[in-house]
């Protein structure tokens, strides 16, 4: 998924995709190895979402450039509106509002308040839920959620204060 | 980098429209409000042209980091600071012109106001609190004693009715001052950080009272940074330098989950292993 | 800090002041330099070994040529000794200059008078005095350039002769013949307690015909003493009330003080302070601060009694020093009660737990039926709430409005004391005094000056009177008696009780003469008229304070009946309103030819003005006393409401009206405290002031309570003030709405 986001700007070979990622996360995300690139991209190539083509240069030996199809386009739109859910949230959400701007899709400032609404909305059903729930283990595994929740709307802040 | 936040209307139906202003039926209405603070020669913006409405009995929360402008915000609209500029309509009469002394009318009776400490008159008993509310909103001897004791059954706290503030918990003492605060049965509550000084038990008791009152019809707005309170409102604002970043209405909560077919776990709870 | 300062200045002026009213002898010593022994030696007698010979002698004034003379002025002669003096003033015993200048050779025929000598002659800067020498025959015209105060002799005429100071030329000119000249030495010794001794010694080294007459600094001041000792009593009395009153007034700042810093000290606990080292810490703070006031305060005195007691007409400027005794008392005093008033609440602070004390409690109250009613009853909301809160606090309520009250009682009996001294002056007539001048014949008939005195139109009437001594029954003391009028046409006295006599046998006394007597009004007394027995009913009881309080007045013809024989008559001239008795004075003599005898009737209350200078000064103490209540009572007040300050906003009260609260909290107790002292204060006026003219023989009945105006602008005075004391401090805190100012 960042790797179709960072496609969006210009299209790229592997190579240049590596050094991207480097530059935009450095130390704090893990950058995978040429290999792991180039399977991925083949990947979304089978899927249909990015297509190749060789570049032929003189002096060295020919490079494959990828570039965004309509379909990688569209899914990454869709990607980029969904709001991010499951285990790996945050790291799903920040992708999303670091690559935003290559994306060109939305403001960041939408992407904080859909993402705190999500949050908010999510409380709330929890709150309604631990109001039903008998105090115990259930009640203790909902509360221990919704601290979470908390702590992540308080991060959200903290990224506006940065990035907006 | 800080860019300039586009500035957000936050209306009565959320999301990011700009509705038609239904300045009859609306309860609270501001427009353009600014605040900015001189000191020693600086200026300091901390409202920077906040619009916002809120409708009779509504209850809405407004959050935002420390900095934010959402308690000086709050006092504007409780006359308690004077806007630097900008409008607030309160049920259709303008009053951000309004001198000390009328706003002081209009908060015996028509709004009351709770702050995060030093809530209650700390010479007095609790009762005494609550009753004092009720003489300085117009009621009669007899009228202000009645309420008073009606308020403190419904809290519970007819028991330590007597005792001097100090001696109450934290949060027996932010339900005594939200009892203060309703004893005329004002047509806005302002809360600012109700449950900021507060354990969890005690937050839950004041989030239960507040979700009761706006049950009865009360209209709330109040100031939070805890999400769980905030999530309890029908409309959360978010306040951000100054300026609303952001309206969102909540999703109206599911039909209660009965008993016999529990509602589906959401997502986040699923345990993985 | 400052309050003690205030408080011990004022204290330390008003004993300067009570010091120089009771016995100017040592101010006036301390501030001339003054010698302890004086002589007068045989002219020429040589005195410059007398340092070398008598170990005990520091210093020696003189000697100064000196001779004897007499003032002729109109029918006085007043004996005095011209003493010669160059154009600087002497060193030791220097007198200190109360008006014009000393001697300067420009002014050839200058003389400096010494200030009492002054007053008898009632000589100012600028008289011409006719000297006569001791053989009566005029010798020399000269003119005052100069008033001056010494401590070398005791005021005239209790000490005479009066002294004046000239210039050699103008003793040689009275006295040529060096013969009859004397010489006057001064001696300042080490030991003043070892006098006598050193006058022996002296006496010894001088040859004791060379001695003419020796005085000493006993001497001196035992003349100077006031002659009323309840003048002294009175003063002395109020000076300690006024300490004591001080002294509370300490104890509640700094208790107050201590209140407010009880959260730090729980805080010291915490960090590991024992109770004993916290309550050292306290008092030490206080006991310094206390200190450092009352170092502040003495300055302040030193430097200002000179400038302000010097100005005070009736006490000489030597009384402007400071006197020992009342210093060490005061300063004593002042240092016990700070001590005190932190040892105990620091012992206090030292037990109570660390997180009691870390967070102190507000104080418990309720809002009571009253408050409750008056709230309902529309009562402006902030009058209710300020007055509930000023009682909330029990004890320290109760203390500030004692604290107030004291000197409150104290201010209103000044004031009672000033307006009564203020109607004697004015009404000599209240107290007895209804002529204005006596005056006998003199030079001229006894029919001649009855038509004279008749005659002045300033006078409106005249009685011919005698005065007449009689032998007490029990034949131990003489009193006066007075035949005044006739008993058809008797004197105007000042009746206080039953009436005046209007036939032969009656009479009226004071209060003083009834009580030696031990007779009351209605009653029959026998006076022995020489050899003649009189009995009269007294009729009534009149006030008159001449003759010590002790008189019997009747008619003459009383006498005439019983063939007593007939004293010298004089006369009693009452003047018209408005007429001064000086001008009435001196037509009489311009047409007499200054043969007739006239002299005006003396007001005591003219010589009282002292003690209008010391009620005002016990007044100013009291009144800071008084204030330094007020503020300690603000402070705490202040403390307790900023707690409720957004409260009662958010409730409702605009910000001028928490403010109001807060004003009416101490203004309120102020209230009731000057009301309280007040109305005690009238009761017991009337009573000592009774009691005090009793003392001086005057008899009940010039008590004059203060004005009704002068106590409205007091009480309204105070109530301000109070207001102003809760006032000034909050300023900071009301103006700014509540929410920015403590803390979002």
């Amino acid at each position: 998924m960042p790797l179709l986001a960072l496609l969006a700007k210009e299209p790229a070979h592997g190579y240049e995709l590596k050094m991207l990622l480097e530059q935009i996360f450095g130390e704090a995300y893990p950058s995978p190895n040429i290999g792991q690139i180039y399977v991925t991209l083949q990947r979304l190539e089978r899927n249909g979402l990015v297509r190749s083509q060789d570049v032929v240069q003189q002096t060295r030996p020919n490079k494959r450039v990828y570039e965004l199809t309509d379909a990688g386009r569209e899914a990454l739109a869709n990607w980029v509106d969904r709001p991010s859910d499951g285990p790996r949230i945050r790291d799903d959400f920040f992708m999303k509002l670091a690559l935003s701007p290559l994306a060109g899709a939305t403001d960041r400032l939408a992407l904080i308040n859909r993402q705190r609404r999500n949050y908010l909305n999510q409380i709330r059903s929890l709150s309604s839920l631990a109001s039903v729930t008998e105090p115990g283990i259930g009640r203790l595994l909902i509360e221990g959620a919704m601290l979470h929740l908390q702590a992540d709307l308080d991060w959200l802040e903290r990224c506006q204060e940065e990035l907006v | 980098m800080i860019r300039s936040v586009p500035r957000v209307s936050a209306d009565q139906h959320g999301a990011d429209q700009h509705g038609a202003s239904h300045g009859q039926t609306l309860l609270l209405r501001a427009s353009s409000i600014t605040k900015t603070f001189r000191a020693d020669g600086t200026a300091v913006s901390a409202v920077r042209g906040v619009d916002l409405m809120l409708g009779h009995g509504e209850f809405a929360a407004i959050m935002g980091p420390s900095g934010s402008g959402k308690s000086t915000l709050l006092h504007l609209l409780g006359g308690l600071e004077r806007p630097t500029s900008g409008e607030i309509w309160l049920n259709g009469r303008r009053v951000d012109g309004l001198s000390q002394a009328k706003w002081a009318v209009l908060r015996r009776q028509h709004i009351g106001f709770v702050f995060q400490f030093f809530n209650l008159v700390s010479n007095m008993t609790v009762a005494d609190n609550v009753e004092l509310a009720a003489l300085m909103g117009g009621a009669t001897k007899r009228q202000a004693r009645e309420r008073r004791d009606e308020l403190l059954a419904d809290l519970g706290l007819s028991a330590k009715a007597d005792a001097a503030p100090a001696r109450l918990s934290g949060g027996e003492q932010q339900r005594v001052a939200l009892a203060r605060a309703m004893v005329n049965r004002p047509s806005l509550l302002l809360a600012d950080e109700p449950t900021g000084n507060l354990d969890s038990s005690g937050s839950q008791s004041v989030l239960r009272l507040l979700t009761r009152a706006h049950a009865d019809g009360q209209a709330i707005l109040l100031v939070t940074h805890d999400a769980r309170v905030a999530s309890a409102a029908e409309r959360v604002i978010s306040l951000f330098d100054g300026m609303i970043a952001d309206d969102a209405a909540m999703r109206p909560p599911r039909a209660k989950p009965s008993q016999r077919r529990p509602a589906p776990l959401p997502t986040v709870l699923r345990l993985r292993g | 800090m400052a309050v003690v300062a205030g408080v011990v200045l004022a204290l330390l002026l008003s004993a300067a002041l009570l010091q120089g009213a009771t016995n100017p002898w040592q101010g006036l010593f301390s501030a001339t330099k003054g010698a302890q022994i004086w002589l007068r030696l045989a002219p020429g007698t040589d005195v410059t070994a007398l340092r070398s010979r008598v170990p005990a002698i520091t210093a020696v004034a003189g000697p100064y040529h000196a001779a004897a003379a007499t003032v002729a002025q109109d029918k006085a002669r007043q004996p005095a000794e011209l003493r010669a003096s160059g154009q600087q003033p002497p060193v030791i015993g220097r007198p200190l200059m109360e008006a014009g200048h000393w001697l300067t050779r420009a002014q050839p025929r200058g003389v400096v008078l010494e200030a009492s000598f002054a007053q008898a002659l009632h000589a100012t800067d600028g008289s011409l005095l006719k000297l006569d020498n001791l053989d009566g025959i005029a010798v020399a015209r000269v003119r005052v350039i100069g008033v001056a105060a010494t401590s070398d002799q005791g005021f005239y005429p209790d000490q005479t002769p009066g002294l004046i100071w000239v210039l050699p030329g103008v003793l040689r000119q009275v006295e040529p013949v060096s013969g009859d000249t004397y010489d006057v030495v001064g001696l300042q010794i080490s030991d003043p307690a070892a006098t006598p001794p050193v006058i022996q010694q002296v006496v010894t080294q001088l040859s004791s015909s060379a001695v003419e007459d020796v005085s000493t600094w006993q001497q001196v001041k035992q003349s100077m003493a006031r002659r009323d000792p309840l003048l002294g009593l009175v003063l002395a009395l109020f000076g300690l009330v006024a300490l004591g009153a001080a002294m509370l007034a300490i104890i509640n700042a700094t208790s107050g003080r201590v209140l407010v810093q009880r959260a730090d000290l729980g805080m010291l606990q915490t960090i590991g302070f024992t109770p004993g080292q916290v309550m050292t810490m306290l008092v030490a703070e206080h006991a310094v601060l206390g200190l450092a006031g009352l170092v502040a305060g003495l300055g302040g005195a030193r430097l200002l009694a000179p400038l302000l007691l010097g100005e005070v007409p009736g006490v000489s400027a030597g009384a402007a020093t400071l006197p020992l005794g009342w210093s060490v008392l005061i300063a004593g005093g002042i240092e016990g009660a700070v001590i005190l008033a932190t040892a105990v609440p620091g012992w206090r602070a030292g037990r109570v737990w660390p997180v009691a004390a870390v967070r102190p409690l507000p104080p418990q109250g309720h809002l009571s039926t009253l408050a409750r009613a008056a709230m309902a009853s529309r009562l402006p909301p902030a009058i209710v709430l300020g007055t509930r809160a000023a009682f909330v606090r029990r004890l320290p309520a109760l203390l500030t409005i004692g604290g107030l009250a004291v000197p409150m009682i104290m201010i209103t009996i000044g004031l009672g004391f000033w307006s009564t001294l203020d109607q004697v002056q004015r009404h000599p007539a209240e107290i007895g005094l209804v002529a204005g001048l006596t005056a006998s014949p003199g030079g001229l008939t006894e029919p001649g000056s009855w038509r004279l005195v008749r005659r002045d139109p300033e006078v409106a009437a005249a009685y011919r009177s005698v005065q007449v001594t009689a032998l007490l029954p029990s034949e131990t003391t003489t009193v006066t008696t007075l035949g005044m009028g006739t008993s058809a046409h008797p004197y105007p006295f000042r009746v206080v009780q039953g009436r005046l006599y209007h036939a032969p046998e009656e009479a009226v006394a004071t209060q003083g003469l009834l009580d030696v007597l031990g007779v009351h009004v209605g009653e029959l007394v026998q006076m022995p008229f020489g050899g003649i027995l009189v009995t009269f009913r007294i009729v009534g009881r009149i006030i008159d304070p001449q003759y010590d309080g002790q008189v019997l007045a009747y008619g003459r013809d009383t006498l005439a009946d019983e063939g007593a024989a007939a004293p010298p008559v004089f006369y009693s001239l009452i003047l018209r309103r408005g007429v001064s008795p000086a001008a009435a004075q001196a037509w009489l003599r311009r047409h007499s030819g200054g043969r007739l005898d006239v002299s005006q009737v003396v007001n005591p209350a003219d010589q009282l003005g002292v003690v209008r200078v010391m009620i005002a000064g016990v007044i100013l103490v009291l009144a800071l006393i008084g204030l330094t209540n007020l503020i300690t009572a603000s402070l705490v007040g202040l403390r307790d409401h900023l707690r409720d300050v957004r409260v009662l906003h958010a409730m409702g009260l605009t910000p001028m009206q928490v403010l109001a609260s807060l004003v009416a909290r101490t203004s309120v107790l102020a209230l009731v405290a000057v009301t309280i002292g007040v109305s005690l204060g009238l009761a017991a006026c009337s009573g000592l002031i009774n009691l005090a003219a009793r003392l001086y023989g005057l008899g009940a009945g010039i008590g004059s309570p203060p004005g009704t105006l002068t106590l409205a602008i007091a009480v309204a005075l105070a109530v301000v003030i109070a207001g102003l004391t809760a006032v000034v401090p909050a300023r900071r805190y009301a103006g700014a709405p509540s929410g920015a100012v403590l803390g979002t």
